[in-house]
C-alpha cells in the first residue's frame, strides 16, 4: 500500500526515539488533522519497535513500515483523534508595529476577546488551542461585556508608560524644615491617604483571580492599578515621615468605610464604588492638597499620584458605562449597592475628624486664627467641589441628574 | 452496603492506587453500579481471596490472571483490560560499548533483570531468550528482586535495570517496552549509551478477573460502567490518566499463551 498523499514527511536521520526524534514527530503530527499521515524517514532500526509502541500509547495509528533506499525505513503514521486540541490554529497574525513598538491595543485588535469564555480552558492564553479534558477553573467573570471595556488594552498601555519611581522621581532632597504643627498636619493627611490607597490595592486583587484569562488585559490593567496603589502608599508614608511629622491617627470612620468596600463581591459594583465614586472623589482631594502644599515635595507627590488616579477613574467610568450598556438591571443594582453601603455607614458623621483638622491646618498654612478660618472655609469648599465633580462623573457614566445627585449625597463621608 | 455492591480487589503498589479507586468507585456509583474496593499488599493474597469468593472481581497482573485461570480450570471470567495492556513487549537493551551483536553474545555477559514475579522484566524475556536458543546458564543474571508480590507493577526493578546498564554494572538488561518507550519520551535515557537491541514477541498485561459464578447482573453493571469511561470527559480522563490508559478494551486470551508456557517451564 502506498500513501502518495502523505501530508507531511520528516527526515529522522539516525535519531532514536529517546534521542530527540519526538521533537520532530510531535510538532509534525500537530500540524495534521486526525487521519492525516506523517512519513518518518529513518535510518534507526530500533524505531521499528519503538515507534509502533509509542503510537499505540499515544493513540496514533501506526500504518506500516516501507523500505525505501538502502537502510532507510519509511514509517507511516496516521494522526489519532484523541486529545485533539480545540480551537483554530493561529496563522497569518503578524502584529503591526508603530515606531518599532507593539502595543497591547494592537494585540487586542489582532486577537479579539470572545464574548463568553470557557472555564475549562484554564490559564491557556487567548488564541492557544486547548487540549480537551482539562479541569474547570473557579473563574466567575466569564462574559466580555461584564469584564472588559473595549478601551482596556489602551488603558493598560498608558498605565505601563506612566509608571514612575517613588524612590528617584520625587525631589526628596528638597524636603523643607516646616513648623511642627504643619508637619503633623501633613503626617495626618498622608496617613489617611496611605490607608485608603492600601484598600485600593487590596480590593482589585480580589477580582483578578476571578477574571477568565481570555480577558487578561483587564487583569493586566488591574495589576498596574495595584502597582500604582503600592507606590502611592510607599510615597505617602515617606512624605509623612520625611520632615519628621510622623504618622497620624487611623480613624474608626475610615476603617468602617474601607471594610464596606473590601467586602464587595461584585466586580462592577466594586469598580463603581472604588474607582468612579471613591478615586473620583480623591482626585479633588489630591488637587486640594497640591494647591495648598507648603513645599515642592508634597506638591510633586500628590501631583504624580493624581495622574495615576485619573487613569483608574477613567477605567471605572468606561467599565461601568460599557456594562450599563449591556445590562439593563445594572442601574438598579449599582444604586442599591450605594444605598446598602450608606446604610452600613449610617452612624458615621462627617469626614474623619483627624483628616478634617489636618486638611484645615494644611490649607491655613499656619495656626494663626485668621489663617485657620480661611483653611476651614477652603475645606468646606472642597466638600462642595467633590459633590459637584461626583455628580458630573455619574452623569458621564450614564445616570440622570436626579440619580446622580442622590447617589453623590449617599457617598461615604470618608471620600473612599 | 447491599449485596448489589460489586466488591473489587486491587493491589496497593503505590499511594495513587487509593486515589484511582476512590475516583472509580465514585464514578461507578454515579453510573448506578455501586462498587467498593479492597486493597491488598500482594497479588497472591488477592488471588487467594478471589478464589474463596471474598471479593467479586480482581484487578490482576498477567501472572495473577493466568494463576486464576489455572485454579478455576479455565472457567474464570475475564472482563476487560486497558488498551495499554495489549501487545506489550519486553526489550533487551544493551550498552553501546558491550560488543553485543547477536543474542548469543549475551552468553558470558551480565544481564540485569527485574523482579522474579515481573512478567515483563523477568519471566517472559528470559523465556523468549531461551526459545531463541540462548543458554541462560551461561549468562550472569543481575537480579533486582524489589517489590516482590507486586508482580512488577511498581516498575522499580525496571528502573533499576536501566540504571545498572547505564552505570556499567551490567552490559545488558531486560525491561518492559512501556517503561522503555516512556522513559525515552520523557528524555530520561541516554540513547548514546543504551540502545534497544532485541524485542520479544507480544504478550498482554493486566486483566479484570471474576469467578464463573459471579452474579451476571453484577458483571453487566461492571462492564457497562467500565466501558462507559471516555477520555474526552474531564472527570473520566483524570482517572484514566492515573490508571495509565486511554480506552478500556474487551478481554482477549491469546496474549497470555506465552506466559502459560513460561510457567510450565520455569527459567532462573
Amino acid at each position: 500500500m502506498r500513501y502518495e498523499n502523505a501530508a507531511l514527511a520528516i527526515d529522522g536521520g539516525d535519531l532514536p526515539l529517546g534521542g530527540g526524534l519526538l521533537a520532530l514527530i510531535r510538532p509534525a503530527l500537530d500540524l495534521l488533522e486526525p487521519g492525516g499521515t506523517l512519513a518518518v524517514n529513518s535510518l534507526n532500526q530500533a524505531l521499528r519497535d519503538d515507534l509502533p509502541r509509542w503510537c499505540q500509547l499515544q493513540h496514533h495509528e501506526y500504518l506500516e513500515r516501507q523500505q525505501t533506499a538502502q537502510d532507510y525505513d519509511r514509517h507511516m503514521i496516521a494522526r489519532g483523534a484523541l486529545s485533539l486540541p480545540q480551537g483554530q490554529r493561529e496563522h497569518g497574525i503578524a502584529l503591526p508595529q508603530h515606531d518599532g513598538q507593539i502595543s497591547a491595543a494592537d494585540v487586542l485588535k489582532s486577537v479579539p476577546m470572545p464574548e463568553h469564555a470557557d472555564p475549562a480552558s484554564g490559564f491557556a492564553p487567548r488564541g492557544a488551542r486547548v487540549e480537551p479534558g482539562g479541569p474547570r477553573y473557579p473563574f466567575t467573570l466569564l462574559d466580555r461585556d461584564r469584564v472588559a471595556p473595549p478601551e482596556i488594552a489602551k488603558l493598560y498601555d498608558q498605565a505601563v508608560a506612566a509608571q514612575w519611581n517613588a524612590n528617584t522621581d520625587i525631589p526628596w532632597h528638597k524636603t523643607p524644615k516646616l513648623p511642627p504643627e504643619i508637619e503633623r498636619a501633613i503626617g495626618q493627611v498622608f496617613t489617611f491617604l496611605a490607608e485608603n490607597e492600601l484598600s485600593a490595592l487590596y480590593l482589585p486583587s480580589k477580582f483578578v483571580s476571578r477574571i477568565h484569562p481570555a480577558y487578561a488585559e483587564t487583569a493586566m490593567f488591574l495589576s498596574t492599578q495595584m502597582a500604582d496603589e503600592a507606590r502611592h502608599m510607599d510615597v505617602f508614608l515617606k512624605r509623612a515621615r520625611a520632615g519628621g511629622g510622623g504618622l497620624g491617627v487611623s480613624s474608626a470612620t475610615t476603617s468602617q468605610s474601607l471594610l464596606s468596600l473590601l467586602e464587595l463581591e461584585d466586580f462592577t459594583e466594586a469598580a463603581f464604588l472604588l474607582s468612579v465614586l471613591g478615586e473620583g472623589t480623591f482626585l479633588d482631594l489630591l488637587s486640594f492638597i497640591e494647591a495648598h502644599a507648603p513645599d515642592e515635595v508634597t506638591a510633586e507627590v500628590v501631583r504624580r499620584a493624581r495622574g495615576d488616579e485619573a487613569r483608574h477613574v477613567h477605567f471605572g467610568l468606561v467599565h461601568v458605562r460599557h456594562a450599563l450598556a449591556h445590562d439593563a438591571t445594572l442601574y438598579t443594582r449599582l444604586e442599591a449597592a450605594v444605598r446598602k453601603r450608606a446604610a452600613m455607614l449610617a452612624n458615621v458623621g462627617g469626614a474623619p475628624a483627624p483628616l478634617q483638622d489636618g486638611l484645615t491646618v494644611l490649607a491655613a498654612g499656619s495656626i494663626d486664627t485668621k489663617a485657620i478660618a480661611r483653611g476651614h472655609e477652603a475645606f468646606r469648599e472642597l466638600l462642595d467641589t467633590m459633590h459637584a465633580s461626583r455628580v458630573k462623573r455619574l452623569k458621564h457614566a450614564g445616570f440622570t441628574n436626579e440619580q446622580a445627585e442622590t447617589l453623590s449625597d449617599l457617598h461615604t463621608p470618608n471620600f473612599m | 452496603m447491599t449485596n448489589e455492591t460489586i466488591l473489587l480487589g486491587a493491589v496497593a503498589y503505590d499511594a495513587k492506587v487509593v486515589t484511582i479507586w476512590e475516583g472509580i468507585r465514585e464514578y461507578f456509583l454515579q453510573q448506578a453500579a455501586p462498587m467498593d474496593f479492597v486493597l491488598f499488599s500482594n497479588y497472591e493474597r488477592q488471588v487467594e481471596l478471589l478464589l474463596k469468593g471474598h471479593i467479586d472481581i480482581a484487578w490482576n497482573t498477567p501472572l495473577a490472571h493466568v494463576r486464576v485461570q489455572q485454579q478455576t480450570e479455565n472457567r474464570s471470567l475475564a472482563l476487560g483490560m486497558r488498551d495499554s495492556d495489549q501487545d506489550f513487549h519486553a526489550r533487551v537493551v544493551v550498552r553501546s560499548d558491550a560488543s553485543i551483536s547477536g543474542l548469543k553474545d549475551l552468553e558470558g555477559k551480565t544481564l540485569a533483570v527485574g523482579s522474579r514475579d515481573s512478567t515483563q522484566a523477568r519471566i517472559l524475556p528470559l523465556h523468549f531468550l531461551r526459545s531463541e536458543g540462548v543458554d541462560l546458564e551461561k549468562i550472569d543474571l543481575l537480579k533486582f528482586d524489589t517489590d516482590v508480590g507486586k508482580h512488577g507493577d511498581t516498575g522499580t526493578s525496571e528502573l533499576d535495570v536501566l540504571a545498572a546498564v547505564a552505570d556499567g554494572r551490567a552490559q545488558a538488561g531486560v525491561v518492559g517496552d512501556l517503561i522503555w518507550v516512556n522513559e525515552q519520551a520523557a528524555g530520561h535515557v541516554d540513547t548514546n549509551l543504551i540502545q534497544s537491541f532485541w524485542t520479544t514477541p507480544p504478550f498482554d498485561h493486566c486483566m479484570f478477573d471474576a469467578l464463573p459464578d459471579l452474579d451476571p447482573a453484577k458483571v453487566d453493571r461492571f462492564k457497562r460502567a467500565l466501558f462507559g469511561m471516555k477520555w474526552d470527559v474531564p472527570e473520566h480522563r483524570r482517572l484514566l490518566e492515573l490508571e495509565g490508559l486511554k480506552v478500556w478494551m474487551p478481554p482477549r486470551e491469546s496474549g497470555y499463551d506465552s506466559l502459560r508456557d513460561a510457567l510450565a517451564n520455569p527459567t532462573p
